[in-house]
Formats: structure tokens, C-alpha cells, sequence
């Protein structure tokens, strides 16, 4: 079982070089960490994006990139459609996102899923270590679905289970999270909630459990416990999955790294392969961490086909 | 005002009226905390409930040798009332939630008519404390507005920058969060946030300055707005997060307690006194600074 960011590093080091696109590596963090991913032996990259940009990063961040595939490209839909058909067509295992805004690359991802008639609902798995945890946590879906419906929560809830699965987690602990409070109505994420304890309950995910918590409060505190000191709060209940209710709310949750200390990393689940997604803030530490993680996670589902 | 939970309560004992707290139907856990807000010199407790039952309480804590005083009401339900009543009529300064559940409580003191809803709405700010630093930030709606429309988020807004003011926040800095820094018709959040925005720019907020939408790491680190080219004078430096809806609101300020561990108490606004929810997730130290937050508005 995957229980860090570390692990994912040395697993990535183990089982690389994985061919990957980036998607306009323009900007100084992220040609800096396809830099550190190929010195690391994560990747052998194939940089999507504008020439006389991707050159100038490469020598300015002491990275030759004349010796790796190049596809010159400035149009942001081309370049996210050209990457992530490579990834569909089986040229490629793993694409990342460059400095490109997501929603290209969400779309790209769309089309291709459509055009392969796969039936697969895409979402984000964000992925956070906490320091001291043991196991990772993650919140899904943090990128595509802005208000998904209960079908879209199984299909979302399924994807992320069966990453968990692949990361090694048997059992995995499920938070369907909402605001529902002992005031205001009932949610339709509370609903929503109840229906996906049942499915689990029924087997319809596979292995894993959705717990009897729909805020952080009821997950560290039980249904009717009050915070008394901070030192009392145990961490090692923080569920493996949280499934947030829209995404509003995902993605402010999973980027909460930029201020706690946690370490983030997310990834797309397409029927084809991971994608990575750092956010076009990330910094090239996280950017390594990402890429390694799609490393793993192409690694493991290539054994998993076969 | 310090901008720190010891300001707060420092501000509030420095208060030369002692402001009347009621508390209907107190329970045994509460009596700590309002025997060490009575010590502070915050508040003079006014228990509403089962006087022979709160005598009882009281004569075995340290609430016992301090000005108090028992108001006997036999039935539960009626003790809300009553104390709801006292707060209305001026007899007590403040309000706070003992044994009550928080439906009844949240409905009887949001009633029209007989509660102590004052403006359109009311809304739930939770304030933090920064780790090591000497700041306080505004986390609003985080407990009672479901899916405020742009109508409801510029009262919620304005609530907010009102209680920024007694803090001493005078042009408090907004982000107005929603899941992307760019306007999407797809995404409504992105929408209210870029017309509250816009109506800044036209000065309807008075100082603050408003920006929207903004997603958490723009809000958060001024580098990482830049690098979304994003230039404002908010991002990396926000005095109050206004969240599109409850979903991210509740969930987002407990992700702070629990995950973060930062200190956090809660005020109630848009009421005619100052109400304490006394929820679960507030400390037992951030209680009483609820209690000194409470007391100064």
C-alpha cells in the first residue's frame, strides 16, 4: 500500500522512464520539474507548445530539450487535443497539464472519451499527505463535474475507489461530505449521502466503506461530540476518500495546501490513463510529486489490463 | 484592536459596562466557560431555565461567588422564548445557545416576528485566528444561508465587512472564492463573484475591495495569482473569504479547525443583539472568546 508522497517517488524511480506529454511546459516551474522528473528516471517527456517558449525555459533552467520529442504548437485546445490523443491512441502512458488552463484539457478529455464510446464519467482525484498520517486522503471530483448529480457521484466514487484499489489500498474508508447542519433542511448532498452508504453497504463500489460522517466535525468528533482541546483532535481518522458535494467546494478543500501543511497531487482517471493535473500555481516541487504519481498510477493500471 | 483572540477578550474586559449574557437552558459543560467569562469581567450571566436545577449547578462552580443571576422558567421550550424575550425587550445584551437543539434555536431566534432578525438575513461569520501572525480573517457564510443568490451574498458581504470594522479592519480585503479565477457562465459562483466585484470597483461596499472570483490559491498566495496573471492588491493578504454557498462554507471552515487546528470562533450577524451558537466545533479556549467577540459588537 502507497502510504506517502515518498513512497510514489521511489515507485515512480522504480518503474520509470514512462513516456509523458506536457501539455505548453511555458512557464519556469513546470519545465523545471519535467526537468527533475527525466533526471529522476520518472519520464522521458514529449513537450506540447510553443517553440521559441519552451526553448528559452529549457535554457534558462539549464535543460536541453533538443534531444526529446517536440510537437510545436500554440493553440491551447490543439495542444491539450494533441496530447491527450496521444494518450487515447496508446502512443503514450501519462500526460500532464502544463501552464495551460484546465478546462482545455478537461475538454480534450471529454471529446476523446466520447469518441472511444467508453461510458466513462472523468474526474479529478486530488491526493493530500498529511504529515504523520500513514495513509494519503483524497478529494474527488476536484475538476470536472460542477454540480454532479447522484449517478455522476457513483461514477465519480467508483474512479476513485478503483485508484485506491490500484494504489493498494484494500478497504478504502469514504467520506461523502456535505453542509448539511441540524438546521436549514436537508441537502440534496445529504440525500445523496445516505443513498451512497447504501450502495456501498450493497457492494456496488467493490470493496471499501462510506463512514457515518458528513463533516469533518462528525468524522473527528462522532455525531454528537464537541471539540474540547485541539490536542484531542486524532488525525488518523481523516477517511481516504472524501467525496465533496460540488465543485465549488472541491476545489477550495484540495487546495488548501497552499496554506496547511499538506502536500497535494491530483490526477484525471480517464479510461485510457492517468493525467496529471498541478494546478497552474504549483510550484515545481509539487509538479515532481505529480508526475510521479502518474507514474505510478500508468505503471499499475498497464498490469492491471494485462 | 489587536488583531489577535487576546485583543479580542482584552478589548472586551476592558469594557466599562458589563454586557448581560442569557443563556437558555445551560447544561453542565457550558457553566465552565461562562464562569470564566463572569471572572474575566466579560459578562454577568443570566440563566434561563430550571432555576432549581441551575441553582444547583451553580452553587458547586466558581459561578457561585460571582454577580449572577436565575431566571426560573419550567418548561424548556418556554426558556428559549423567554430568553429570546429578554434580549428583544433589552433586559439582557446578548444571547447564547445552552441545551437548546439548534433547529429550535436557529428557527425561534431568526423569527420574524417574535425573534431577533434585524436585517434580511442573518449569516454566520467565523473568524480565525492566523498561525503566528497577528491577524484575524473573516470566513462568511459558513452556518446559516444554504445557496445564497448575489442578492443574499452582498447582505452576507456587507454583514462581514461591518464586523471587519469593530475589529479594526477598516478597508478590509475580500475574496470572493468560487472553484476557478476565471468568469464561467457554467459555474454560478464565478458569476456572483464578478458582479459583487464589479459593484466594489463602484465603491458600494464602501472601502473593501473586492475581488471575484477568485480561487483559494489566488487567494491565498499572491505568487500564485501572478503566475495565473492575476495582479490585486487581495490576493496573498485577504481580511474576509466570502464562500459561494454552505457546502464549501461549513465544510471549509471546519477543514481549518481540524485539519489546520487553527483557533476559530463564530458570530451570529444581521440580528438585533449579539447571538452564540455554541457549536460543536468551537474550543472550549475559542469559546470564551466568542463570548468577548460577542460582547463587543
Amino acid at each position: 500500500m502507497i502510504r506517502s508522497l515518498d513512497d510514489v517517488s521511489r515507485i515512480a524511480g522504480e518503474k520509470g522512464p514512462k513516456k509523458l506529454a506536457v501539455l505548453a511546459p511555458e512557464d519556469e516551474e513546470f519545465m523545471l520539474a519535467v526537468k527533475r522528473s527525466w533526471e529522476a528516471g520518472h519520464i522521458e517527456p514529449v513537450l506540447i507548445g510553443n517553440s521559441e517558449k519552451m526553448e528559452k525555459l529549457g535554457e534558462k533552467v539549464g535543460f536541453d530539450i533538443s534531444r526529446f520529442e517536440r510537437i510545436i504548437e500554440s493553440d491551447r485546445q490543439r495542444i491539450s487535443d494533441l496530447g491527450i490523443g496521444m494518450l487515447f491512441s496508446g502512443k503514450l502512458s501519462i500526460v500532464s497539464k502544463g501552464q495551460i488552463p484546465t478546462a482545455y484539457v478537461y475538454r480534450s478529455i471529454i471529446r476523446a472519451e466520447g469518441k472511444a464510446a467508453s461510458g466513462m464519467t472523468v474526474s479529478v482525484v486530488s491526493f493530500w499527505e498529511i504529515p504523520g498520517l500513514g495513509h494519503l486522503t483524497a478529494f474527488t471530483d476536484t475538476g470536472v463535474s460542477i454540480m454532479p448529480d447522484y449517478k455522476t457521484k457513483v461514477d465519480i466514487l467508483r474512479n476513485a475507489v478503483f485508484l485506491y484499489h490500484l494504489l493498494g489500498y484494500k478497504k478504502p474508508r469514504i467520506a461523502a461530505i456535505s453542509g448539511q447542519r441540524k438546521f436549514g433542511g436537508t441537502l440534496d448532498s445529504y440525500r445523496d449521502y445516505k443513498l451512497l452508504r447504501k450502495a456501498a453497504d450493497a457492494g456496488e463500489f467493490g470493496e471499501c466503506e462510506v463512514v457515518h460522517a458528513t463533516s469533518f466535525a462528525e468524522i473527528f468528533l462522532g455525531p454528537r461530540g464537541r471539540l474540547r482541546d485541539y490536542r484531542d483532535i486524532d488525525l488518523a481518522k481523516m477517511p481516504h476518500i472524501i467525496l465533496v458535494p460540488r465543485l465549488d467546494t472541491g476545489n477550495i478543500l484540495c487546495k488548501l495546501d497552499f496554506f496547511l501543511d499538506v502536500t497535494r497531487c491530483s490526477i484525471a482517471v480517464t479510461s485510457r490513463g492517468a493525467v496529471c493535473i498541478p494546478s497552474r500555481a504549483d510550484f515545481s516541487d509539487s509538479i515532481v510529486t505529480e508526475l510521479a504519481m502518474g507514474v505510478v498510477v500508468a505503471d499499475r493500471l498497464e498490469k492491471e489490463v494485462r | 484592536m489587536a488583531g489577535t483572540f487576546a485583543g479580542i477578550i482584552d478589548a472586551a474586559r476592558k469594557k466599562a459596562v458589563k454586557r448581560r449574557l442569557a443563556i437558555s437552558s445551560m447544561k453542565k459543560p457550558d457553566l465552565e466557560i461562562i464562569s470564566r467569562a463572569a471572572r474575566e469581567g466579560l459578562v454577568v450571566p443570566l440563566l434561563v431555565g430550571d432555576g432549581k436545577a441551575a441553582e444547583a449547578l451553580v452553587k458547586k462552580s466558581h459561578l457561585a461567588s460571582l454577580e449572577h443571576e436565575i431566571m426560573d422558567v419550567k418548561d424548556s421550550g418556554g426558556s428559549l422564548r423567554a430568553a429570546v424575550a429578554l434580549v428583544r425587550e433589552g433586559r439582557a445584551d446578548m444571547l447564547m445557545r445552552g441545551a437548546d437543539d439548534l433547529k429550535t434555536f436557529m428557527n425561534t431566534v431568526l423569527d420574524a416576528k417574535t425573534g431577533l432578525l434585524k436585517d434580511k438575513l442573518a449569516s454566520y461569520i467565523s473568524v480565525f485566528q492566523l498561525p503566528k501572525s497577528d491577524k484575524l480573517v473573516l470566513v462568511t457564510d459558513t452556518f446559516v444561508n444554504n445557496y445564497p443568490g448575489v442578492t443574499e451574498k452582498q447582505l452576507i458581504l456587507e454583514q462581514a465587512i461591518k464586523l471587519a470594522a469593530l475589529l479594526g479592519i477598516e478597508a478590509p480585503k475580500v475574496a470572493v472564492l468560487a472553484a476557478i479565477e476565471q468568469v464561467n457562465p457554467s459555474i454560478p459562483s464565478t458569476l456572483d463573484a464578478a458582479v459583487l466585484s464589479k459593484m466594489s470597483e463602484r465603491k458600494q461596499f464602501g472601502n473593501a475591495v473586492v475581488e471575484g472570483p477568485l480561487d483559494i490559491d489566488c487567494a491565498l498566495s499572491h505568487v500564485a495569482a501572478e503566475r495565473k496573471g492575476l495582479k490585486s492588491v487581495v490576493t496573498g493578504n485577504v481580511d474576509i473569504y466570502l464562500v459561494p454557498e454552505i457546502e464549501s462554507g461549513y465544510l471549509l471552515a471546519q477543514a481549518l479547525v481540524f485539519v489546520g487546528k487553527m483557533g476559530m470562533a463564530g458570530v451570529l450577524m444581521g440580528v438585533t443583539k449579539p447571538v452564540i451558537l455554541n457549536l460543536p466545533f468551537v474550543s472550549r479556549e475559542n469559546r470564551l472568546v466568542e463570548i468577548a467577540l460577542a460582547s463587543l459588537i
